[in-house]
């Protein structure tokens, strides 16, 4: 295995406050790798860094190897590095099937010389993406909902075409910033256990931040910690959990109070 | 006049029809982009006045001069959007009337150029009225040749410049609307609801801003053009503020997003702007004529308060559109 995602180095302040510092991390090709850490870790930080939202005051990010840090979010997206938000950012007055279509790569429809050249292109690719688009949504259970607006969907609904919408790009790694909140626990679950079978079925990979450990532990190839914006440990979920590190400054909050 | 005149409702006609292609350039902005272009009236400016300086002082024929105030349009909707595009809604509008009340300074003091406060007539100089319009009244004639050929006597002037404008405003209408139900039109839809999102999923979102801003300021160029044609000359007074605002009243009034609710909006517009000239009836005649031409921007802020009040989506947007978060 190699890695398709690596930071090195990478520090963001904002106004004084160091939000990441010094953070070096690798997600290996085809795993499904957990970012987590307490509130306030830097996990959300350093997601903002890596797709291009926040531009790393230090370091670098390699994406297969190639530096993507300082490049805009479309163009990180374009190569292939997919990103939810913690606060789904659904596309309100847009149908849920639109929201779908709006995602799908390698659309000539959507640029003007192309409408005007060759119009039927547009066309022809928009009937293929709407097949995919519409399977996806069967997989989320929204695919009832498609034709309703986006905005008439709960919190967890909105998570989950959120998620639809990502794999819709054609991504080669999709990022997912506490992909379960709000989402009925069943569900949920069972959406957990088919990244593995879309890891298997696409060669995806996935990077999720969560600061619930033991949800994403069970499916996670690997555990990443982060705390006051350094990576503290990374390794398997046993090697995590048994790091004194991370039981000191993460675990150690929840198994003391436990006890 | 009065109120039966049909040479009155033409002209009325003619002013809702060039306020309808000023709206739908606004519609592509505000209404599908999400962008608070609060200097639409400059692109009107800059349309009208390219064609005619190029006319009076190149002596461009008017086919030409027509196609270079479009290109001056975009060109200045690429000045604006360039170092503008990248900013917050709000400071976006900000900046644009700024922008609009730049080009209607220089209108009015570039003398040399424009003509200055005095409008085009000063165009060619001291002592000589200048007029862009000659090869445009034949152009019209041709038409009105046409139309007679059709509907007889009833073919006058007034009513061959409602059909001009009219015919474009329509096609336009068809082709804007057209486009926007394209997959382009969708990545302006989804900019206006949220371009972080439109660009975690791949989509140049400045690029696409300055492609909608470009199709509104040639729009808006547009209708300048056949403001000056019907009105034979203009001044920068014509391009102030309020005629921005009164092309958002017409999308308001319609109804954001809705792409054929702008002709009804603008008519409707047309009407109570125009028809408030016969309030020459107690109590109206309270106040003398001038003050009763204030009185219908009363009016017409009254009604939009109570649009706002009653029917905030506007007369054909969608109410569960407006709840949407």
């Amino acid at each position: 295995m190699s890695a398709l995602l690596e930071t090195r180095d990478v520090r963001k302040e904002y106004g004084g406050l160091v939000a990441v510092d010094a953070a070096t991390l690798s997600v290996e090709e085809h795993s499904i790798t957990a970012l987590i850490g307490p509130n306030g870790a830097g996990k959300t930080t350093l997601f903002n860094v890596v797709s291009g939202f926040a531009r790393p005051d230090s370091g670098s990010v390699l994406l297969g190897g190639e530096r993507i840090d300082g490049r805009s979010p479309h163009a990180v997206a374009r190569r292939g590095l997919v990103r939810t938000f913690q606060t789904p950012k659904a596309l309100t007055r847009m149908s849920v099937l639109e929201n779908m279509l709006l995602a799908a790569p390698r659309q000539p429809g959507e640029h003007v010389w192309r409408l005007l050249v060759t119009p039927r292109a547009g066309r022809v690719r928009e009937r293929e993406i709407r097949a995919r688009a519409l399977d996806l949504l069967r997989l989320v259970r929204l695919d009832g909902l498609a034709r309703d607006y986006a905005g008439t969907l709960s919190g967890g609904q909105r998570k989950l075409l959120e998620l639809a919408r990502a794999l819709m790009t054609e991504p080669r790694l999709v990022m997912l910033d506490e992909p379960m909140a709000g989402v009925n626990p069943t569900l949920g679950a069972q959406l957990l256990g088919r990244l593995e079978e879309w890891r298997e079925e696409q060669g995806l990979t996935f990077l999720l931040i969560d600061h619930d450990l033991e949800a994403v532990m069970s499916i996670s190839d690997r555990v990443i910690v982060m705390n006051d914006g350094r990576v503290i440990a990374a390794g398997t979920p046993a090697n995590v959990r048994a790091d004194p590190l991370v039981v000191e400054a993460y675990l150690g909050a929840h198994a003391g109070g436990a006890r | 006049m009065t109120i039966l005149s049909l040479e009155f409702w033409a002209f009325v006609g003619v002013v809702a029809g060039i306020y309808t292609i000023l709206a739908l350039g606004l519609q592509v902005q505000f209404g599908f982009t999400g962008l608070l272009n609060f200097g639409h009236a400059a692109f009107m400016a800059v349309g009208a006045y390219t064609m005619a300086i190029l006319v009076v002082k190149a002596t461009f024929p008017l086919w030409a001069a027509c196609l270079a105030a479009l290109g001056a349009a975009i060109a200045f909707g690429l000045l604006l959007g360039l170092p503008t595009l990248r900013l917050r809604a709000d400071y976006l509008a900000i900046t644009t009337i700024a922008f609009a009340e730049i080009i209607r300074y220089v209108a009015i003091n570039e003398q040399s150029l424009t003509g200055g406060p005095v409008g085009t007539i000063a165009l060619a100089g001291a002592g000589r009225a200048a007029s862009y319009n000659t090869e445009w009244l034949e152009v019209q004639r041709t038409v009105q040749g046409w139309l007679e050929a059709l509907i007889g006597d009833s073919a006058t002037r007034d009513v061959t410049m409602l059909v001009i404008v009219w015919t474009v405003a329509l096609v336009l209408l068809v082709l804007v609307d057209a486009a926007l139900r394209t997959p382009w039109g969708r990545v302006l839809r989804a900019i206006r609801e949220d371009e972080d999102a439109a660009s975690a999923l791949g989509k140049n979102v400045f690029a696409y801003k300055l492609q909608s801003l470009a199709l509104g300021a040639v729009l808006a160029a547009i209708a300048g053009l056949f403001f000056a044609f019907q009105f034979s000359f203009f001044s920068p007074g014509d391009f102030d503020p309020l005629v921005t605002f009164f092309a958002y009243t017409i999308v308001i009034l319609g109804g954001a997003a809705r792409n054929w609710a702008l002709p009804v909006g603008a008519l409707l517009f047309g009407l109570i702007f125009a028809g408030t000239r016969f309030f020459d009836f107690p109590p109206f005649t309270l106040f003398d004529s001038a003050e009763r031409a204030y009185l219908r921007l009363i009016v017409i802020g009254l009604i939009l308060i109570g649009l706002m009040l009653f029917r905030p989506q506007g007369l054909f947007g969608k109410r569960e559109e407006m709840v949407l978060e």
